[in-house]
């Protein structure tokens, strides 16, 4: 179609993508840093950096996806 | 599985299990990698190449029939799935992905037509394919157009972070881009298919055992809650076969526009 058809779609494509980035860089922020803490706990033998590691996982991933696709 | 038999004797409800419902026996004895899904993958790609011949062999100006069908289905997939991603380059990938949604769908809407009713997508493989094909595009577009340096900083340091936060960052960009987007992109239509099977299966189940297997003044009211919740589903499906073969056309583009050009 003719080029005034193709309107700036960009707020769109950014709300597509950052929502559909979300649970991916959740997932991801909680499995570094839940798995270093898992990790940390086997050789040190503790049972507390495997949590803190998933919480941590979880807000780094939010400020990434806040730093990225919110103003 | 004698003790389970003894509790449940020949006239009680079984709920189907996954195993009877997607560990299907090959069509022809003896030839093991030929079952239904197999068959109903190939049934649909030929539908599809059937479907866009029959409209695009020979077009018309003014579209009718299969043609106008098809155009519209074309400019779906353009308007919602392509140009938002992709902007000027949407035609270069047409062809790509129309035939991806196209296909999916296709194989999705299995599920629901009489005597086929097989989700293909609930068989993970099938997904998983289409879904390392897009990868393996995503991860060569990106090295191509971005370099093969350029590509991974680009998607590992997002430019405008304090620097010493992309330690503890980037480690988690790499992984959501590179191995969990994949995973979850053939998850997510694998599960919704498989779910949604499921879940008809055993409405249907529920009908059919209460109101012609095994009929009973107090089984008869839920075998009438079944029928009436295997139409409700059926309708149910029938939008989600469609909202997942839209979304694993729309994350493909979305991973093709990313890989062309750099997020700003």
């Amino acid at each position: 179609m003719s080029e005034q058809e193709r309107r700036p779609e960009d707020d769109g494509q950014d709300f597509a993508s950052a929502a559909w980035s979300i649970p991916s860089y959740l997932l991801a922020g909680m499995a570094i840093y839940g798995g270093g803490g898992w990790l940390l706990d086997r050789w040190l033998d503790t049972s507390a950096f495997f949590p803190i590691g998933i919480v941590l996982g979880i807000v780094l991933s939010v400020y990434l996806v806040y730093r990225k696709y919110g103003r | 599985m004698n003790a389970l038999t003894v509790l449940n004797p020949q006239d009680q409800f079984k709920a189907p299990t996954p195993d009877e419902l997607f560990n299907l026996p090959p069509i022809i004895p003896g030839v093991d990698w030929f079952t239904k899904p197999v068959l109903l993958a190939l049934l649909s790609a030929v539908i599809v190449i059937g479907f866009f011949w029959a409209a695009f062999a020979s077009p018309k100006i003014v579209p009718r029939g299969v043609q106008n069908a098809a155009e519209v289905g074309y400019m779906f997939v353009r308007d919602q799935v392509a140009r938002p991603f992709l902007g000027k380059d949407a035609d270069r990938w047409m062809g790509l992905l129309l035939s991806l949604f196209f296909l999916v769908f296709a194989w999705n809407i299995m599920g629901v037509i009489p005597f086929a009713q097989f989700p293909v997508a609930s068989h993970i493989a099938f997904p998983a394919v289409l879904a390392i094909s897009i990868y393996v595009l995503k991860v060569y577009l990106g090295v191509r157009h971005q370099g093969p340096i350029g590509y991974f900083k680009n998607m590992m340091f997002p430019p405008g972070l304090p620097k010493p936060i992309y330690i503890l960052l980037s480690p988690i960009e790499f992984l959501s881009n590179l191995i969990i987007a994949p995973f979850t992109h053939a998850v997510r239509l694998f599960a919704n298919m498989f779910a949604g099977h499921m879940l008809l299966a055993f409405f249907s189940m529920v009908g059919f055992w209460f109101l012609f297997e095994h009929l009973t003044p107090l089984g008869a009211p839920i075998g009438v809650i079944g029928v009436v919740m295997t139409i409700i589903f059926t309708a149910f499906e029938m939008f989600i076969q469609f909202l997942q073969a839209f979304l694993f056309a729309m994350l493909a583009s979305m991973y093709i526009g990313g890989s062309l050009h750099a997020e700003h």
